[in-house]
């Protein structure tokens, strides 16, 4: 295989008739050498991968003969609407960051390695989609998977999902690579491949974890690919600042996001409570030991100098209640989701107290207002009175700014933006224009009622009155309707505006509907000129020179750069 | 979008029990082709948030540049929603690996088969000759597509079309190998085949020279569309089936080589599909009620610049196919590739397409 491997690299070759162009630029240089990590031939390839389909596609077949869809707990099954529909998103920005990699890094030796992943990616998204719609045809409530790709990037809770993932595909080719490749998938797919199938099991579920055993087969591949592209910029020293700036900003961006989603997930969705571990147990295993310990730090024997702190900060969140704090909010912003909540029980409860000493105290109220709530007869929500004391929502990930003190921020354009942390304000600061569009979700909504702003992101059963979110799962008890919420009169606000109005800063609302896409710092917007070139640059009056020869972009509105 | 499809008529089962609503039980957030959705529609649409979708509030990530996650400026092409297009064929991972896979087992039971049959050393020696210095040639052409062809996957401006092209390119990718490994197993027959030496012909001898700079120059495009359609278009259907077809396929038939047959014939079987999308796609664009004529325009344009670049490329390389033993005359052979490639632009409609 060696000696195959070897003939088929001498198939790449210098361009010299045409210079290859790339429509991602990079600050990064390439040195003369690299190496090809994955060693992978088709004809190994095909076969192998077909036989892992087969026994994959096959477990669906038994799976249906074995009504396994029923057998589950119904409390996990409906999490799993916004967990596949966010790893599929993710799988499709791992292969698209590929083919930026292969328009933008010479070396032959990591292109073959780059192309079979983007093979893979589409591999993983057929069998996660296949598995939705697995779901959406066996599981008991099909509402939620039925428009889950409109609903995704709907609902506040996965639109920051959304966000994580598309820094994967937007900027810098080797920033977006390092975070997919070097970030995510070495360290974050153990969490979501490995860790979170295995609490699937537990909860009666064989299918997902038949699914995600056979994508994370791949990782080990695609995680070679990240080692290959590090080790290949490391030949070059004026990488190194780059790669200790991009992969600092990659570890937090998905930290971010995935830790608190997957942290939720694990702990407040698993009606099973055989599991010892805690989320930080699992993540001091598979994220600090077997990444940040094992890869990380010893990169700095290559010369890499990865400052600790942005994971020593990630721990301390954890540690500090952020899974705990993001569960309650996501519970309490239920009627903005697509997948019904379970509340949690006296079970529930021991479980969290034996391994968060103090929880029960601390959020044990909050769960019991949430029970006591289920009902649509008692006309009150935990909402109610919820965001007026909620924290902003970063600007950067989305999420909320958690914690006891202050939220940071920043004044731009005469506009408050919050960060939930430093390493959130430096992915902004640091990537100018980088974060566009109508962003914080309550800001648009700020001084609605709770059923107008469901009847607009139309999270609706097709009566076109029943929500599809719902705060129980128990098919006895009545759904909750739009006039059930409406009932309670509960009044939307942006935590974002009352708490910039709170610290006497300036507006902390991105939210501008005049724009086209509803945001201040507006994206690229509809179509633009036909005399527009491959490049996607234009000429003429009002365009931003953005090539030094008056070749720039005029759609971009007040994009800030 | 398209406009919703009719209702599905359901017929009662005579057997008087209520039956349970199924109606939600499928994705019902896109408008599919027929009247049902295809898997292959299930499984690919509407992975590719856009704002021209789902996606409200526009792009999340920007590039420091100002464009967006996706930019409809990426290329020249417009069109009222690129998310309408389908691939005819519906090609998905499952069935691509199955095919995928069936044909590097074809080619390992092929080389087996000759082997114990002894049919390698029945091979005429004047092909046998051309094996060892020029089977491997077609392999770097067949590289710079795919090398080509993986650029244009990720500004392309829907998950459907995003599939093909990567599939496509993956088919490439093993198409060239498929050369080089049947290369390596005919050495032990016939002697030295060097993957080497082939490609120092393929960067310096004159003949090869415009097929090189012609497969380098796609790649020297920004335009995602435009890369995709010089390939499909233009390329492959003069110099890929020239090379594929003409220099490989039919001449090893006549000389009794039993391997080369069955590797181009799965190279071809993929052409047809790429064929098939491809016109597929410019049907797509010509049609769109608001961007056809404009479409049509760049469309032609492009045509007539590829057209010329690959008849070129064509024509330098043909002088090749007078040392293939039992080829057909050159000019035979780029005759009926002149006549396939005018079917494949037919929808075109314009004299000028032609070279």
């Amino acid at each position: 295989m060696t000696k195959t491997h070897e003939r088929i690299g001498q198939l790449g070759w210098e361009p010299t008739h045409h210079k290859p162009v790339s429509n991602y630029p990079t600050r990064y240089t390439f040195p003369k050498k690299a190496k090809d990590p994955m060693k992978q031939i088709m004809r190994e390839y095909l076969p192998m991968q077909l036989e892992k389909d087969e026994r994959m596609y096959g477990g669906f077949d038994a799976a249906v003969r074995a009504n396994m869809a029923t057998k589950a707990e119904r409390r996990w099954l409906e999490v799993l609407k916004p967990f596949v529909h966010t790893t599929t998103y993710i799988e499709g920005c791992a292969g698209r960051v590929m083919s930026m990699l292969m328009d933008t890094v010479p070396n032959h030796e990591l292109l073959n390695g780059y192309h079979v992943q983007f093979v893979d990616e589409l591999r993983h998204i057929g069998m996660q989609q296949s598995l939705a719609r697995w779901y959406t045809k066996n599981a008991p409530e099909p509402e939620g998977w039925a428009m889950g790709a409109k609903y995704y990037t709907g609902s506040p809770l996965t639109k920051a999902g959304y966000n994580m993932g598309t820094h994967c595909i937007v900027g810098d080719p080797l920033h977006c690579g390092l975070t997919m490749m070097a970030v995510l998938e070495t360290a974050f797919t153990n969490i979501a491949f490995v860790a979170l199938p295995d609490v699937g099991v537990r909860n009666g579920d064989f299918t997902l974890p038949t699914t995600y055993s056979s994508a994370q087969s791949d990782e080990a591949r695609h995680i070679s690919n990240g080692y290959a592209t590090v080790l290949t910029l490391l030949q070059e020293s004026s990488n190194i600042p780059l790669i200790q700036q991009d992969l600092a900003s990659g570890w937090w961006s998905t930290h971010a996001f995935i830790d608190p989603f997957a942290g939720t997930l694990i702990e407040y969705f698993s009606k099973d409570r055989s599991d010892q571990e805690s989320y930080l147990q699992k993540w001091d295993r598979w994220v600090n030991d077997d990444y940040y310990k094992s890869f990380i730090e010893q990169l700095g024997k290559l010369g890499l100098n990865m400052d600790p702190a942005p994971f020593v900060a990630a721990r301390d969140r954890i540690v500090n209640g952020l899974i705990h704090q993001t569960a309650i909010f996501s519970f309490a912003i239920w009627p903005l989701a697509y997948w019904r909540f379970d509340g949690l029980d006296e079970r529930d409860f021991e479980w969290f107290e034996a391994r968060y000493p103090g929880w029960y105290d601390e959020y044990g109220p909050l769960w019991e207002g949430f029970n006591a709530l289920k009902h649509p007869s008692e006309q009150a929500l935990l909402l109610q009175g919820f965001l007026e004391n909620s924290p902003p929502l970063c600007w950067s990930c989305m999420m909320s700014c958690l914690g006891d003190a202050e939220p940071l921020h920043r004044v731009v354009d005469g506009r408050t933006r919050f960060y939930c942390s430093e390493m959130c304000k430096r992915n902004d600061v640091d990537y100018p224009g980088r974060f566009t569009g109508d962003r914080q979700f309550f800001d648009k909504y700020h001084g609605w009622d709770l059923a107008d702003v469901i009847r607009d992101i139309g999270f609706l059963h097709p009566d076109g009155k029943t929500l599809v979110g719902q705060p129980h799962i128990d098919d006895d008890k009545p759904l909750w309707t739009l006039d059930d919420i409406a009932a309670c009169g509960c009044e939307i606000v942006s935590p974002n505006i009352l708490t910039a109005e709170r610290l006497g800063l300036p507006n902390g609302s991105w939210h501008d509907p005049s724009t086209p896409d509803g945001g201040v710092a507006t994206g690229e917007l509809g179509y633009v000129a036909s005399s527009i070139g491959g490049d996607g640059l234009e000429t003429g009056p009002g365009v931003r020179d953005l090539d030094g020869k008056g070749n720039g972009r005029k759609n971009l509105g007040g994009v800030v750069l | 979008m398209s406009a919703p499809t009719p209702p599905v008529k359901r017929f009662d089962d005579g057997s008087g029990r209520v039956k349970k609503d199924e109606s939600r039980r499928g994705f019902l957030y896109f408008t599919p082709q027929k009247r049902r959705p295809s898997l292959y529609e299930e499984l690919t649409v509407d992975t590719q948030p856009s704002p021209q979708r789902h996606l409200r509030g526009g792009w999340l990530i920007s590039f420091a540049d100002g464009r967006g996650t996706h930019s409809l400026g990426s290329t020249e092409l417009r069109v009222k929603d690129w998310f309408d297009w389908r691939d005819p064929e519906g090609l998905w991972e499952r069935p691509f690996y199955q095919q995928a896979a069936q044909a590097a087992r074809e080619q390992d039971a092929a080389v087996a088969s000759a082997r114990s049959e002894g049919l390698f050393a029945r091979i005429d020696e004047q092909w046998q000759a051309f094996l060892r210095s020029s089977l491997q040639l077609p392999a770097f052409y067949e590289h710079g597509l795919w090398r080509a062809l993986c650029g244009a996957s990720r500004p392309a401006l829907s998950d459907s079309l995003t599939h093909a092209i990567v599939l496509e390119a993956a088919m490439k990718q093993r198409q060239a190998q498929d050369l080089v490994v049947y290369a390596m197993d005919l050495e032990a027959e016939i002697g030295e085949c060097s993957t080497e030496a082939a490609k120092q012909r393929f960067l310096e001898e004159e003949a090869w020279q415009p097929v090189r700079a012609l497969v380098e120059r796609v790649y020297s495009v920004h335009d995602w569309a435009e890369r995709v359609l010089a390939a499909n278009l233009c390329i492959e259907p003069l110099v890929g089936n020239f090379l594929r077809r003409e220099m490989l396929l039919v001449p090893a038939s006549a000389n009794g080589d039993p391997v080369t047959p069955v590797i181009i014939g799965n190279a071809q079987r993929e052409w047809l599909w790429v064929r098939e999308w491809t016109v597929e796609f410019v049907r797509f664009c010509l049609d769109d009620e608001e961007f056809g004529e404009h479409n049509r325009e760049v469309l032609a344009r492009w045509t007539q610049t590829w057209n010329a670049e690959a008849e070129a490329a064509a024509k330098a390389v043909a002088g090749e196919l007078d040392r293939v033993p039992r080829a057909r005359p050159a000019d035979e052979a780029l005759e009926q590739l002149r006549r396939e490639r005018d079917e494949v632009q037919a929808a075109l409609q314009s004299k000028e397409v032609a070279a």
